[in-house]
């Protein structure tokens, strides 16, 4: 069984929407890394409604270190109590220090570490930490390989727009307890991909803001905003998936500012120019765009913005001419949890 | 017209990598505070040099919203250019500035660069901006003539130029009918390109 941006839907379905208090992942035999954090996300808001999910977690050793190594038992282990501040000091501390590893978690973290993870699950809470947290993405990348510069450059603006959009949207209503705001990297041995996630008030809610409207709108609550312009009276009247739409093709913002928005339209054309996937999820809904075409669907609704990018490798020259040069023979092993089978060995 | 006075501000100062609109916001003050230590025809030159990566949010809030201010004539005839070693560097400012339908001068490249536009700006203020910034100045009915369009058509589009700051107007005969206006190039007479 593989857990996959797909496969992870059915998790979402038993967990939301047929109330299922428990998983049983145990034939589990890949994740991939936006299913990571979405899963994290689940099991923290099941812990946060008051109804904790029993998991019993996957068998592979594979699974389990790469796990390990993404920090993905530090971060899910984190207790309901904590303030995002203390979050980040265990996470600063990494798994070695983490209270939630046991040792042989920790030393099989840092096995597995080398061998496609490229950065593990940080946190995402203030804006004064984006650019930090960027530029250690950006060093765990370069050291892994040598990059063209121009696409470099334009994957790390595209982590500087996604990491600050968490702070600056996820709790734009300032009623939710923690987004918990997190993202990860990872190398499947064909693409880098890039997964980032929060469980804040997502896109729908967000473009309400702009009206001033604090809670769920109704078509009533749209109808008293009759004075409004016409455009914004839509936008207060959104569905999720309307919303995902408006702001991934149309750039919709919250603000009037006109230099506002338009951020997740360009990420999202850039990545598919470069033949990249892109899957965002909001509320009850999902866009999965890949070369073969793409749709919005109707999904189990979950709290905040949940986004994966599927970058080819080839598009940062990874893999290429470098080893033949002299340059550094990338290590990303093919299919991560297949590939780390193989160290099972 | 007396030259203008030039003041150059590195925006590494800042950081090499410059993301969040946090970041961008506190960088605007210390470059509007650059900008009004000119004098009012003084001209402010960015510097990307050094710079490795400028997002949009950042650049929005540092310079597309001190466009949109000068623009607004808040700070006279105050101008901001861009110099940039590489055109990638300042590809989501030109988006931004499109977003707010605003243009700004970029030289791309070291002193001898390209002088490129940035943001949205139709072809034709485009040709006349070229027009201009080669011959370094002209009256509207000069650009007129070599453009091949009636003076009232020139005239609106070189108003447009005045307004985003991507020239310079000088009143020549006040004693005229109308007020007669010489209109300057701001970059040093080489040829813009869109883009």
């Amino acid at each position: 069984m593989r857990l996959t941006s797909e496969t992870i839907e059915d998790v979402l379905d038993l967990v939301l929407v047929e109330a299922e208090c428990s998983l049983d992942l145990r034939d589990v035999g890949s994740i991939d890394v936006y299913a990571l954090l979405l899963l994290d996300l689940v099991v923290r808001h099941a812990r946060e409604s008051g109804a904790p999910l029993r998991v019993t977690w996957p068998e592979s050793p594979s699974v389990r270190r790469w796990m390990t190594a993404m920090h993905f038992f530090v971060d899910v282990k984190t207790g309901l109590a904590s303030r995002p501040a203390e979050r980040n000091a265990a996470q600063g501390t990494r798994v070695e220090s983490g209270g939630a590893a046991n040792a042989s978690e920790r030393a099989a973290g840092s096995f597995a570490l080398g061998a496609s993870t490229l950065a593990p699950i940080v946190s995402i809470d203030r804006e004064d930490d984006v650019s930090r947290l960027v530029g250690s993405f950006d060093d765990r990348l370069s050291d892994r390989y040598p990059m063209d510069e121009s696409p470099r450059r334009r994957f790390l603006r595209i982590l500087l727009e996604l990491f600050q959009n968490i702070p600056q949207h996820a709790n734009a209503t300032g009623d939710v307890l923690d987004p918990h705001g997190i993202a990860a990297m990872h190398d499947d041995g064909h693409s880098v991909v890039l997964a980032i996630a929060d469980k804040g008030i997502g896109l729908a809610r967000s473009l309400r803001l702009c009206l001033g409207l604090r809670s769920g709108s109704s078509e009533q609550a749209c109808l008293a905003q009759a004075g409004l312009e016409q455009s914004r009276l839509e936008q207060a009247c959104l569905s999720d998936a309307d919303a995902l739409r408006a702001v991934v093709f149309d750039g919709r913002s919250r603000f009037r500012d006109p230099g506002r928005g338009h951020e997740l339209e360009r990420i999202f054309r850039l990545v598919r120019s470069w033949e990249g996937t892109v899957v965002v999820r909001s509320g009850s809904a999902l866009l999965y765009q890949s070369e073969a075409g793409g749709d919005v669907v109707d999904v189990a609704p979950f709290p905040g913005v949940q986004i994966a990018l599927s970058i080819p490798r080839a598009v940062f020259g990874i893999g290429e001419a470098a080893f033949g040069k002299g340059g550094v023979e990338p290590r990303g092993d093919p299919g991560f949890n297949e590939g780390n089978e193989e160290n099972d060995a | 017209m007396k030259a203008m006075k030039k003041t150059t501000l590195e925006i590494s100062q800042f950081g090499r990598r410059l993301g969040t609109r946090l970041e961008g916001a506190a960088a605007r003050r210390t470059l509007l505070a650059a900008l009004d230590d000119l004098p009012p025809d003084g001209q402010l030159v960015l510097s990307l040099r050094d710079l490795d990566v400028l997002s949009g949010s950042f650049a929005d809030e540092a310079i597309g919203k001190i466009c949109q201010l000068l623009s607004s004539g808040l700070h006279g005839d105050r101008t901001l250019v861009v110099a940039s070693p590489s055109a990638d560097l300042v590809e989501d400012l030109s988006d931004k500035l499109a977003q707010r339908k605003l243009a700004l001068l970029c030289r791309v490249g070291g002193t001898k660069g390209t002088w490129r536009v940035l943001g949205a700006l139709a072809r034709p203020l485009v040709d006349t901006l070229e027009l201009l910034n080669e011959r370094g100045s002209a009256t509207t009915k000069e650009l007129a003539d070599t453009l091949g369009i009636p003076p009232n058509a020139c005239h609106n589009r070189v108003r447009r130029l005045v307004r985003l700051r991507l020239v310079r107007e000088e009143k020549i005969d006040t004693a005229a009918p109308n007020t007669q206006y010489r209109f300057h190039a701001i970059v040093g007479g080489l040829t813009a390109r869109a883009g």
